[in-house]
């Protein structure tokens, strides 16, 4: 079963549905860093990630396309936004010589942290960074620059290109 | 700044090659992705990466949590030999396998040998 999109019937469980609450997202997140560390839970969270946005862009058919290609942002607002799994909305995505940018609003990441928290995105991250990574053909380094949670009105993830 | 991942590459292929029960060496970044690696057939470089930052990570957090300072070698003994996971200063952790018939302390000169040339690459 293709699981970039989730479909609005109940396939993966018949009584509760295909979504699960950001509270027990959270909770696993704050739980994950109090047992490894902060540091130790987003390498593995970000890596969770990248190998989902692999899959998505996969499964997309967006592999090694280029960020210019047509309709990628539609596309992944509607594997990730409200038609899909409702990870995040990519609202756009802007690619220098040097990096590519991405914006992004209503990140699983960031829902339910009051304003000024100094939380970053990790599974989110990974998960657009793997998309990249898969449409670009190359490999990335992703850091984030800018956070709703800290006055901005989006998050913003800058990529890097390592090799 | 892109990072010269080729040099870092024959750096690592060079110390695997010529180092004698060496059996692999990563290079990754302190976030989980692989910069270069020479590892044995069958290990999934991206797993391998995110695997040996963590373990550093919560190496350090043992540290830190249990009074004994800074980290800057995770030690792995396994009975079919060693995992070695060498911190590179901020930008990278180099983790080297060798098998069982090792000599822990020429593994651990050529480690210091191998950190010493790829920081210079790095910076």
């Amino acid at each position: 079963m293709s699981t970039v999109a989730i479909p609005a019937t109940n396939q993966l469980r018949p009584e509760l549905g295909d979504f699960s609450s950001i509270i027990c997202f959270k909770a696993l997140v704050v739980g994950t860093e109090e047992a490894l560390g902060e540091k130790a839970a987003a390498i593995a969270l970000m890596a969770a990630g990248r190998t989902r946005g692999r899959q998505v862009a996969e499964q997309l058919n967006l592999t090694g396309k280029g960020i210019a290609s047509e309709g990628i942002i539609a596309l992944l607002q509607a594997a990730l936004g409200k038609e899909g799994t409702r990870l995040c909305i990519v609202e756009k995505i802007v690619e220098t010589e040097e990096s590519i940018t991405v914006y992004c609003r209503e990140t699983i990441c960031s829902a339910g942290e009051p304003a000024g928290s100094p939380r970053k995105l990790t599974f989110t991250l990974g998960a657009i960074q793997g998309v990249m990574e898969q449409v670009t053909g190359k490999r990335l380094r992703g850091k984030q620059t800018e956070s709703v949670l800290r006055g901005s009105s989006y998050d913003v993830i800058e990529f890097d290109v390592i090799s | 700044m892109a990072i010269n991942t080729e040099k870092l590459g024959i750096v690592l292929q060079n110390f695997v090659t010529a180092t004698s029960d060496v059996q692999g060496a990563a290079l990754v970044t302190p976030d989980g992705l692989p910069l270069a690696a020479s590892l044995p057939g069958g290990m999934d470089e991206e797993r391998v990466s995110a695997m040996s930052a963590a373990m550093l990570s919560l190496g350090e957090r043992i540290g830190q949590e249990l009074a004994r300072g800074g980290v800057d070698r995770i030690y792995v003994e396994g009975d079919k030999g060693y995992g070695i996971l060498t911190s590179c200063g901020e930008d990278a952790v180099l983790l080297v396998l060798a098998d069982q018939k090792a000599k822990q302390g020429v593994l651990m000169l050529e480690i210091k040998r191998a950190v010493a040339e790829i920081k210079l690459i790095l910076n």
